[in-house]
């Protein structure tokens, strides 16, 4: 098998949500259930970010017009399945690896030890956790995993098998690249100038490409990715296992992602303090009571 | 006709229904369909086709079952209109019989879904839970006494045999042999008020 | 549909109106992305920016409701910038025939001719053409009228042929063409833009790129909705579409035509089947005491003098045949007189009448089939009080709607609600076999994969035990017309066990002497072309005739027409006629002569649904809707040269610019919604003289002055009508969570509003608590030189269901409907909004 690529293209998704339900649905993820425990969010994008049981949202970000309408940018939040994971590469337990045939970064649940560092490493802000806030027993990571169960039975994502207009493709990643230049081509030809490909260098080149038809901060994507200069730092510390190490590399975590100056969603959920945050302002939205059993 | 691999299964689709006498008890909903034990979800899994129960697009759909029991729905790749696509509502068609419970990650039956007739009898704050025999029987009562209280045989010399005191809204969606069959039994009781979902 | 949705592909421009196609019927987006990969244009206009509007090439606002006065000033457009396809619209509509002397229209009034103060109605007489001949059919032997005279056909007298006057050159003042041309040069760009409330260059820049579609090799499609429908003129939106399609030759075309986008599974096939008021299957009339009180006198007004609908007869006594079996016979007039005839108040049997009738106590059952009408219909708390007078109410659902448990709203007081309720619980859809009709006519074959959950049963079986139990009643009891019930004919089983199969027998059609129904042993008709009226044939639905037609495996419907699953593209148009069933005819495209010129000549040579080479109609990729050849008694055809006669459904054959079809207007003409923020300066009338249930002392009228916001309600992609459906899927909670109102930045600065605050929305009717979204996306319009605020509220929610609760949006919204198809106006109403 050749090396594989999901490529979203922001200019063909209507954000109808149906890969984030098809992603729900095939992975056999949980939804909440207690009536009525998701807030009014105020925005159409829900849930506002990633979590333990969810690998996938769909971001929606608008710039007014000056005459009618708005630049509403759909981009696309889960995993980036970097060449370079870093994530990967501070995996203490080899629970976070690489699937060497296609390139995807997937995880064997078994192994995970509930470390944590792979968030930390993550540029994107990707991986989740299960079980964190419940006396730290038994976290385990949660992310997109390209559905390599899928891949290897010769189907497509389930998020890719089920995009109606076509934002979503799955295939070679040659090919996939070749494509996502045509549309920015051909976007740029129809006047968005800030039209790019995302994905084709970045951490030694991803493989979740992204056709971004708005400008980038639209997207909430890191400009220049980068794997943490900390990473080295972080290596000793692999094998150290236990609440003070994690809160320590939980700081470290931070301060590399404020250094690198990378904008969050709009609305990002805190896991330390459980707090549901306004990347722009800083206000907490809501604030999760995890021991009240709230999700 | 062309056999490909779904080709081939919906033409024995409806003999492999017919010898099905699965049902599971409302004591033990959870069954185990696990990701995680390397296993192909997809094993050992009979597939029909169907058509997405939302917008009027008439997609299509793959249901897979094992053991009487749905394990997964997706949209048809052969289907020429969707191509095994399907939208959000669409994506979601399996939740309406199975769901996951967040608090044991394992999939149990709908619990939103009423499954047993009931009735609520009048000034009764409750519903209680009755047998389909009594709920027809009831109904059926209901229906032969204000028909024969209401009928209007004749009217300006015009046979018009109709009852303004009954209706009947909604059709679209049963299938066609369905709203077909509550036609006919309405409008031969003398119903005028049928109306459905294209009045909206 | 006239198209599929597969077609939307072959377009050149795509105008979006009155729908929000991406979100709601998200498939399409497929179709029109391939369209958009091709070059296409695409087109929405919307009250508010949508994420249909994100993706489209040019977005147009409008308020909601004047979709007349849009569409009325591209018709001007078109018109004085000599964009028309001349010729189809000289060949094949009835541009050139003359009317009535006696027609006209006065905007001074706002009133057509043959207004009846007293009758409030019109008088339509003038709405006809003036008759150049007159003729009869041919009933003598070998006649093509022969059949008339066979036995065992009910006696009736024919119509007349009438041919009407015509001016070829379309400049008699009289002529249709004038006519149109005169009532639509009211409709400038200037006070379309003060009515609809966008400015001129985007108004100009819309018109432009859809009026080039008038190029005899373009086509232009547009997509419709709710958005169009639902209003109190909503039939006049959609016939002024089809103005604008037939003046630029888009219909007929591969990639043209007027796209209605249903909104529900199979309410194509709910409307093929006729769960209408006035309907009967197959859009025949239902029997009315007005037309039709007998078999003769519905022959008689019903059968046209020319075009297909020659034919009508032949359907009914097929039909009859069906419902009664045996028991009907040419004397008895095949049992017409056991039928229900509609009184004269028919109209009060619709969907909002219904619930007056409740109020007035006049209906005291009623029956809810997976229909949510105490949420989905307008001036819900009006409904569910109405319900609290009914003596007995059964639904049959998934989920205990808010129907099921109207009595326990917020709002009720169940000790005081003397109504005893059934909930029977229903099979879903992958429960259960059966036919479902999508909106481009495509019959397909839903396969049962699992038993039910618990005691949930198909919808026919609990019909079939229903009507069982009525029957032993009858039979035991008797009662008044007992005969009606006990002659029905009701023989669907398989093993003893009821079954959908023999129901689609009895949709395709079978002779009755050959075929039965207890052994599966069937002689089903090829086509409804085979369909008689002499009693020997049986027929449910004519226009499902071919669709179920293999009497070889009459049980297995993978052996059926409605079960293909083959991929030939004749064309490569995306007919796909070898995948499922498509009625009429497995027709893909109807109107499909029109496709070609007078010559029969493609207007298109790379999208060819039929060509005349000739010396017959050669290629024929979609099954031709016209008369293409004739039968010779010796077995052999006879290729019929191309002619006008593009629209054969129609007596004269002629689309109608002009028609004295609808009720309320022979060309739609601007009127204002029931509630307006504005007055109507099209003509003297505020509102369509017609509006329907608007004098009912539950509409309460709200005036502008006191509710100042334009309000109009929607759907989102998450969810699906009143969210029983919807909210039952936790998965769907979790992307769509709460209801909201949307608002402009404008209106939410003007109230003290900022995004995420609860909001209250109120008028005469009702009041509801929603959540703002505060958007760009919404911006407030100048209309008649004010500025306009808007909002849009979602309507998915309810107090039922153990996920996700909201309140009832319907609450607010007026019963109020458009007289010819009594749709409410859901679309376009006032409210006031303020902080909570």
């Amino acid at each position: 098998m050749a090396e594989k690529a999901i490529m979203f293209d922001s200019s063909r998704c209507s954000a109808c949500k149906g890969c984030q339900v098809a992603c729900k649905t095939w992975n056999l993820l949980p939804s909440p259930i207690e009536l009525n425990s998701q807030k009014w969010s105020g925005t159409l994008q829900n849930p506002p970010d990633l979590d333990e049981n969810t690998r996938l949202v769909i971001s929606f970000d608008e710039k007014p017009r000056e005459k009618y309408g708005v630049d509403w940018a759909f981009g696309r939040r889960g995993c980036s399945h970097c060449t370079d994971a870093p994530c990967v590469q501070v995996c203490p337990s080899g629970c976070m690896h690489k699937d060497e045939e296609t390139g995807f970064v997937i995880f064997d649940t078994d192994l995970c030890t509930g470390c944590q560092y792979c968030h930390m490493a993550c540029p994107f802000d990707v991986p989740r956790y299960h079980n964190v806030g419940l006396s730290g027993y038994n976290i385990t990571v949660n992310k997109c995993t390209a559905c390599i169960d899928r891949v290897r039975n010769d189907r497509a994502p389930a998020c890719v098998s089920t995009c109606q207009p076509g934002a979503l493709m799955f295939g070679d990643r040659d090919e996939m690249l070749k494509i996502a230049h045509e549309r920015v081509d051909l976007l740029k030809e129809k006047g968005f100038e800030a039209a790019r490909v995302y994905g084709e260098n970045e951490m030694g080149g991803l493989h979740t490409l992204r056709v971004l038809k708005y400008p980038i901060e639209q997207y909430g994507l890191p400009e220049n990715p980068q794997t943490s200069p900390l990473l080295g730092a972080m290596g000793w510390m692999k094998p150290i296992l236990g609440v003070g190490a994690v809160a320590l590399v939980g700081g470290l975590g931070i301060s590399f992602l404020t250094g690198l100056g990378y904008h969050r969603d709009e609305m990002r959920y805190d896991e330390v303090n459980h707090d549901i945050i306004d990347v722009d302002t800083g206000e907490t939205i809501r604030h999760i009571d995890k021991e009240a059993g709230e999700r | 006709m062309n056999l490909t691999r779904r080709g081939f299964f919906k033409a024995t689709a409806l003999a492999f229904a017919g010898s099905m006498a699965y049902e599971l008890s409302a004591q033990s909903q959870a069954f185990a369909v696990d990701l995680h034990n390397g296993e192909w979800k997809l094993v050992n899994t009979e597939e029909y086709t169907n058509i997405c129960c939302y917008c009027s697009g008439g997609c299509g759909s793959i249901v897979s079952v094992r053991d009487g029991e749905v394990i997964n729905v997706e949209g048809d790749p052969d289907h020429p209109i969707n191509e095994g696509c399907l939208c959000p509502k669409g994506a979601a068609m399996f939740q309406l019989r199975n769901i996951v419970d967040p608090a044991t990650n394992e999939v149990v039956h709908n619990p939103e879904r009423r499954t047993t007739p009931m009735v609520r009898r009048p000034g009764a704050t409750e519903w209680e839970e009755i047998s389909w025999e009594e709920a027809i029987e009831g109904v059926a009562r209901r229906v032969k006494d204000t028909r024969d209280a209401t009928l209007i045989e004749k009217e300006n010399g015009i046979t018009v045999n109709y009852t303004p005191a009954i209706g009947s809204l909604g059709g679209s969606q049963q299938n066609s042999e369905e709203e077909y069959l509550i036609l006919k039994m309405m409008r031969s009781l003398g119903l005028v008020a049928i109306d459905n979902q294209a009045r909206v | 549909m006239t198209g599929h949705y597969c077609d939307f592909k072959n377009a050149d421009v795509i105008l979006t109106s009155g729908s929000n196609n991406l979100e709601n019927h998200p498939v399409s987006s497929k179709w029109v992305q391939r369209a958009l990969d091709a070059g296409a244009t695409w087109i929405v206009v919307d009250p508010r920016f949508t994420r249909t509007a994100s993706q489209a090439d040019i977005y147009c606002p409008i308020r909601p409701g004047t979709d007349i006065a849009f569409y009325g000033g591209m018709i001007n457009y078109i018109i004085e910038k000599d964009l028309w396809q001349h010729e189809y619209v000289e060949h094949y509509t009835n541009a050139t025939f003359i009317m009535d002397e006696g027609y006209s229209f006065d905007p001074e009034t706002g009133f057509f001719s043959g207004w009846d103060e007293s009758k409030k109605a019109y008088d339509k007489h003038t709405w006809h053409y003036q008759v150049e001949s007159e003729s009869e059919w041919d009933t003598s032997e070998g006649g093509s009228f022969a059949w008339v005279k066979d036995p065992g056909v009910p006696e009736f007298t024919p119509p007349k042929v009438q041919v009407a006057r015509k001016d070829p050159t379309m400049q008699d003042p009289q002529c249709v063409w004038q006519l149109m041309k005169k009532h639509y040069s009211r409709y400038t760009i200037e006070k379309v833009c003060e009515t609809c409330g966008m400015d001129e260059d985007t108004l100009i820049q819309v018109y432009e790129a859809y009026a080039s579609t008038g190029a005899p090799e373009k086509a232009g499609t547009i997509l419709y909705a709710l958005g169009q429908t639902q209003h109190t003129y909503g039939t006049n939106n959609t016939r002024i579409m089809t103005l604008v399609q037939l003046l630029l030759g888009n219909v007929g075309v591969a990639g043209g035509g007027l796209n209605a986008l249903r909104g529900e599974p199979n309410v194509q096939g709910a409307t093929d089947m006729a769960m209408l008021v006035f309907d009967f299957p197959g859009y025949l009339r239902w029997p009315n005491v007005s037309e039709s009180p007998n078999l003769r006198a519905w022959c008689e007004s019903q059968t046209y003098y020319g075009g297909f609908y020659t034919n009508k007869p032949k359907f009914m006594v097929s039909a009859l045949k069906e419902w009664f079996g045996e028991h009907a016979t040419v004397e008895n007039d095949y049992g017409y007189d056991w039928l229900p005839k509609i009184p004269k108040n028919g109209g009060d049997y619709t969907t909002m009448g219904t619930f007056h009738l409740m109020d007035a106590g006049t209906m005291k059952g009623y029956f809810a089939w997976g229909q949510n009408p105490v949420v989905s219909d307008p001036n819900s708390a009006f409904n569910r009080r109405a319900m609290a007078n009914l003596e007995w109410l059964v639904v049959a659902d998934w989920v205990e709607t808010a129907t099921a448990s109207f009595w326990r709203a917020p709002d009720m007081k169940p000790e005081d609600i003397q109504t005893e309720v059934y909930f029977l619980p229903a099979a879903l859809i992958y429960e259960k076999s059966g036919t479902i009709a999508n909106s481009g006519r495509w019959l397909q074959w839903r396969y049962k994969a699992v038993e039910p959950v618990g005691e949930a049963k198909p919808d026919y079986e609990i019909a079939d035990m229903l009507w069982t139990k009525i029957v032993e009643l009858y039979k035991a009891e008797g009662g008044p017309s007992a005969e009606s019930i006990l002659n029905v004919k009701w023989d669907y089983y398989v093993d003893g066990k009821i079954d959908p199969r023999p129901v689609a027998w009895a949709f395709n059609g079978y002779k009755v002497a050959s075929s039965d129904m207890k052994s599966a042993k069937m002689d089903l008709l090829p086509a409804f072309a085979q369909l008689k009226a002499d009693g020997s044939t049986a027929c449910a639905i004519w226009i499902y005739g071919g669709y179920y037609n293999n009497s070889d495996a009459p049980l297995d419907p993978a052996a059926q027409p409605v079960g293909r699953r083959e991929h030939d593209d004749p064309g490569e148009l995306g007919l796909y006629p070898k995948w499922a069933f498509s009625w009429p005819a497995n027709r893909r495209i109807i109107y499909n002569r029109a496709s070609a010129d007078a010559n029969g000549k493609p207007w298109n040579p790379k999208r060819v649904l039929v060509e005349w080479n000739g010396t017959e109609w050669a290629t024929r990729n979609d099954v031709p809707d016209f008369v293409f050849q004739t039968a010779n008694a010796d077995g052999t055809n006879t290729p019929v040269a191309p002619n006008d006669n593009a629209f054969f459904m129609k007596p004269e054959q002629h689309a109608n610019f002009i028609s004295y079809g609808l009720a309320d207007a022979a060309l739609p003409e601007h009127y204002e919604p029931f509630e307006s923020p504005t007055k109507n300066t099209f003509n003297a009338l505020q509102n369509s003289p017609l509006m329907k249930f608007a004098d009912h002392p539950s509409a309460k009228k709200g005036d502008f002055g006191e509710f100042p916001i334009v309000a109009t309600t929607y759907s989102i992609t998450e969810h699906w009508q009143t969210g029983a459906q919807t909210r039952m899927c936790p998965a769907l909670n979790e992307i769509a969570p709460r209801q909201f109102i949307e608002m402009s930045m404008e209106l939410a600065e003007e109230k003290g509003i900022k995004n995420g605050d609860e909001v209250i929305v109120w008028n005469n009717r009702g009041e509801v608590r929603l959540n703002a979204l505060v958007t760009a996306r919404f911006r407030p319009l100048t209309v008649n030189g004010e500025t306009i605020h808007q909002v849009g509220m979602i309507h998915h929610w309810d107090w039922t269901n153990m996920f996700s609760t909201g309140e009832v949006v319907n609450d607010l919204t007026p019963n109020v409907g458009d007289p010819n198809s009594f749709i409410p106006e859901f679309k376009a109403f006032l409210v006031d909004v303020k902080k909570a």
